[in-house]
């Protein structure tokens, strides 16, 4: 056994010094691989970051949302569906809720004005500053920190926004939510359902969407297909549903980013079977002058494997250590301005990477293992040419 | 390898390496597990902002409204804008349809 070690070792120290003799050529391959990997591990990290944040973060999402759907599209829904849903056994409450959007036509920005029937209970440590509006006091709102940059609104604790008629409605701000709840937060508008109608014209008998709350969590995917069936033309969004919804965005299967960055990798494996594939007459020389003194083709072929899982396993070290620091320490900057796109409002968000040992297994998968197929199968074919020929050239 | 390190075996180079890239994924992993802990009260934070304020969604693109709320928007959303629009937001190339 220990012969087999110090055989290995010495083959390992071979093919090392093999890597060194052409280290332009293998530093620029190491290079290109360790891009590569970065990229595709970088994706794979932000994107369990991601759906790590929808996976905690929501899960209190409310259990059933209720929208009206006319010829496909989300419309405002009438209050008294609500006097419907409270008649089917388990369920607990029924909130009506106005949201929305409002532009921003000198910033361009889209800002989420949500509308609500209560004053919530939220603790001091939600708010950056101030808090929420009484009971029964209009005009009042809780801004996130997206919203109070871009309006500009420096110390003034005032803001309006134009109205359907085109006419302007003022609010007061109470509060801003603090920069930790960014992620929620950031271009969010809170203020009363009476306020909320103002602003974008809506009757009194209408609402955006009605929240449901249940009795028994269990029973959300019974409740709702009740009520479906009591409110047809409704669509019932579950709290189980919202989850799977973030998944499926965020899985790194789908995705254009997810399909270019597999492509990268897909050309690399090509360019290294095809540089393995043509070697070259001094390698050639190399193997024939190997076998001439006494190396059996597995022998050479040790070599290439020890050359190829060296350069492959430094590469994916580097390359995933390099988009741990990427998505960690610079928060994403090369996936951010696609990830966000022509939004104006984009919060500071800050990723902690999310790293299982499933995502290493699949990055190992997909890069290491296809390279040392793509290294060392043209490697066996070489490795078995005639002595003589190659030596003649 | 140079001649005044030819007494060294490559492989020892190579164990090197190892423990270099060993040391900066510990590093790594202590500070990934302190940024966890403080992770743990913006979570609780998070958890009353949903709950209160019945939010479905991460305020991440707010190009669109199928990007800033993918959870409460219709399938057809990103290609309302007439037949047969296409989805143009740039978002939409990381983003899978909701």
């Amino acid at each position: 056994m220990r012969e087999y070690f110090e055989k290995q070792l010495n083959i390992l120290d071979y093919a090392l010094s093999s890597l060194w003799r052409r280290r332009g050529k293998n530093f620029s391959v190491f290079f290109v691989f360790t891009l590569v990997i970065s990229l595709l591990a970088s994706f794979q990290f932000l994107t369990g970051s991601l759906l790590d944040s929808a996976q905690t973060g929501l899960r209190h999402a409310p259990e059933i949302t209720v929208q009206r759907m006319v010829a496909g599209r989300q419309e405002s829904i009438p209050v008294a569906y609500a006097d419907k849903i409270k008649g089917i056994f388990g369920v607990r409450k029924v909130v009506e809720r106005v949201w929305g959007y409002t532009f921003n036509e000198v910033t361009g920005s889209n800002i989420t004005v949500m509308a609500l029937p209560h004053v919530p209970k939220l603790g001091q440590e939600t708010l950056g500053e101030g808090g929420f509006w009484v009971e029964g006091e209009g005009g009042g709102a809780v801004i996130g920190q997206g919203v109070l940059q871009d309006l500009d609104l420096g110390n003034r604790r005032s803001f309006s926004f134009f109205r359907p008629d085109l006419t302007l409605k003022s609010f007061a701000v109470r509060g801003i939510f603090a920069p930790e709840s960014n992620i929620l937060t950031y271009d969010l508008v809170i203020t009363t359902l009476d306020d909320g109608r103002d602003l974008f014209g809506l009757d009194a008998g209408v609402a955006t969407d009605l929240l449901v709350e249940v009795v028994n969590p269990m029973e959300i995917a019974t409740i709702a297909r009740k009520i479906s069936e009591t409110l047809p033309g409704t669509r019932v969004v579950t709290r189980p549903q919202i989850l799977k919804t973030y998944q499926a965005v965020f899985s790194w299967r789908s995705g254009f980013a997810a399909i270019c960055l597999l492509s990268a990798l897909a050309a690399f494996i090509i360019l290294a079977w095809d540089k393995a594939s043509g070697m070259s007459p001094e390698e050639r020389r190399e193997i024939s002058i190997l076998k001439i003194l006494g190396w059996q083709t597995p022998d050479v072929l040790m070599v290439r494997f020890w050359e190829s899982f060296v350069m492959a396993l430094a590469a994916f070290a580097c390359g995933t250590i390099l988009a741990y620091v990427h998505i960690g320490y610079f928060q994403a900057q090369l996936f951010r301005s696609v990830m966000m796109g022509w939004s104006v409002l984009r919060p500071g968000l800050s990723f902690t990477p999310a790293v299982g040992g499933a995502d290493l297994l699949l990055l190992f998968a997909l890069s290491v293992l296809p390279y040392l197929a793509a290294t060392v199968i043209p490697a066996w074919r070489c490795a078995s040419v005639a002595t003589d020929s190659a030596l003649r050239g | 390898m140079s001649s005044s390190a030819s007494t060294i075996r490559p492989a020892t180079f190579l164990a090197l390496f190892c423990l270099v890239l060993a040391s900066i994924v510990l590093i790594l992993i202590s500070q990934g597990r302190q940024s966890a802990s403080a992770d743990v009260e913006a979570r609780a934070m998070h958890d009353t902002l949903t709950s209160q304020l019945g939010l479905t969604d991460l305020c991440l693109a707010t190009e669109a409204r199928y990007t800033r709320h993918p959870a409460l928007t219709d399938d057809l959303a990103p290609f309302m804008d007439y037949p047969q629009a296409l989805d143009y937001f740039p978002s939409g190339l990381f983003w899978a349809p909701p």
